[in-house]
């Protein structure tokens, strides 16, 4: 699992690539949370382009979770975007894709996130 | 080892309306067009092969109570939900047809009311003739007094004749009874909860329900996980979805279908028995539930070992 950091008009956008599983969940984990307080400094949100991604099992969904919760008490918006089939039915099984906005494309995304 | 269960749903139990026994004949009704039933042959087949459970039968509505038969002449129950007042009575049938005999052990998860509620209707427990022996990680016995003390219940618990016999278990510790062992694990819950993992002849059968698996207590997470280690069954609390679970009703004591995939897989579990139903959910909702996690594990299978899922229902055996 990869993860990488970009800007996009002020959107900082965290792309993934790889599999999310117990063995990367910590370092996804940290990887998060900095990003998290870039996009609250950036007055925007977060967005999980998670396009790259073809695993990931609860230990990710936490920390999804926990990015949702802390961007709620910062006041700022968490989406994601570019889901695989399988990531997709993931959410939808979980449910986690009536708890975050999904957009096709991390481009759609920002787009949304910027209103 | 034969596992039945008596009671599936989880904090209280619920009874199916009219309008729900007449939506599944509807259905049936629906997907009959055009068949060939004019035997009663053809109709029990098309009911039992191509109708959904949840149109043919129903999930029940009784609260946790499920038997372990290992094949001795004891009747062996973890936990007295609603459930228990139905297995009371089978189990004096059988006991009149010869094989067993009243000596009844009961394994507690905890002494939450849907955990206990079936007590003051179990029969056996009002004939001097049954012995029946009650474990658990709580005072079970206050538990039970309290229940049917004044002005809760009209007969108290002195008033059931069958001698009783109470043993607290300590977290981990082991008991063998000769016709088995088993280990009790306290659980994240409410006041605790208590899973229990029985042994026999290389067979493992694990209950562990009522309780909340958080992804962040890895001391849990990984301690359950060994407790679980290579179960042929393990039943297993799915109450909620895994969204559910970790925001609006995280501490609420209970764990997803996702959760208890993931960790029966880590575990080398052979079988997953779903169980501790939210009683919001009707039949198609369950069987939705049940769908999807076999789905689930399919995407998330980290080799070619499949674990087998059942949704538990009232009146499901599963021979282990």
């Amino acid at each position: 699992m990869e993860c990488r950091k970009e800007n996009k008009d002020g959107v900082i956008v965290l792309v993934v690539d790889g599999a999310i599983d117990h063995e990367t969940a910590a370092a996804f984990e940290q990887a998060v949370m900095p990003s998290l307080d870039e996009a609250e400094a950036a007055g925007t949100g977060l967005v999980f382009d998670m396009s790259g991604v073809d695993y990931m099992s609860s230990v990710g969904l936490r920390v999804l979770m926990l990015a949702a919760k802390a961007a709620k008490q910062k006041s700022i918006s968490v989406v994601v975007a570019g889901l695989q089939a399988t990531l997709a039915e993931i959410f939808q099984i979980s449910r986690f894709d009536k708890i975050f906005t999904i957009y096709d494309t991390a481009d759609a995304a920002v787009a949304g996130v910027r209103g | 080892m034969q596992v039945k269960f008596w009671g599936t749903r989880g904090s209280l139990p619920v009874a199916m309306k009219a309008d729900k026994v007449r939506g599944k004949i509807v259905q049936a009704l629906q997907a009959a067009r055009g068949k060939n039933l004019d035997d009663d042959q053809a109709i029990a087949d098309f009911v039992d092969n191509e109708l959904d459970f949840s149109v043919a039968g129903t999930y029940g509505g009784a609260s946790s109570c499920v038997e372990i038969d290992f094949g001795n002449d004891e009747f062996v129950l973890c936990d007295m939900g609603s459930g228990l007042r139905e297995f009371g009575f089978d189990s004096l049938r059988r006991i009149n047809e010869g094989g067993k005999k009243g000596a009844y052990s009961f394994f507690m998860s905890h002494p939450h009311w849907d955990h206990i509620m079936g007590f003051p209707f179990f029969a056996p427990a009002f004939m001097p003739t049954n012995n029946l022996k009650i474990v658990g990680g709580h005072d079970i016995e206050f538990a039970l007094r309290r229940q049917q003390d004044n002005p809760s219940f009209p007969v108290p618990l002195d008033w059931m004749g069958a001698p009783r016999e109470f043993q607290v278990m300590k977290d981990g510790e082991v008991l063998d009874t000769g016709a088995f062992t088993v280990k009790i694990r306290k659980q994240p819950h409410h006041g605790d909860s208590y899973g229990y993992r029985f042994e026999k002849g290389g067979k493992t059968v694990v209950y562990t329900t009522d309780a909340e698996h958080k992804l962040d207590d890895l001391d849990d997470f990984d301690a359950h996980i060994e407790f679980m280690r290579g179960a042929d069954l393990v039943i297993f609390d799915t109450m909620y979805s895994m969204a559910d679970a970790i925001s609006v009703k995280e501490d609420w004591g209970h764990s997803s279908n996702i959760v208890a995939v993931d960790m029966c897989h880590q575990a080398g579990v052979k079988h997953l028995a779903m169980f501790h139903h939210e009683p919001v959910f009707d039949d198609a909702m369950i069987l939705q539930n049940h769908t999807e996690t076999i789905r689930y594990e399919e995407l998330v299978r980290p080799g070619d070992d499949v674990l087998r899922i059942s949704c538990a229902y009232d009146g499901l055996v599963i021979d282990v």
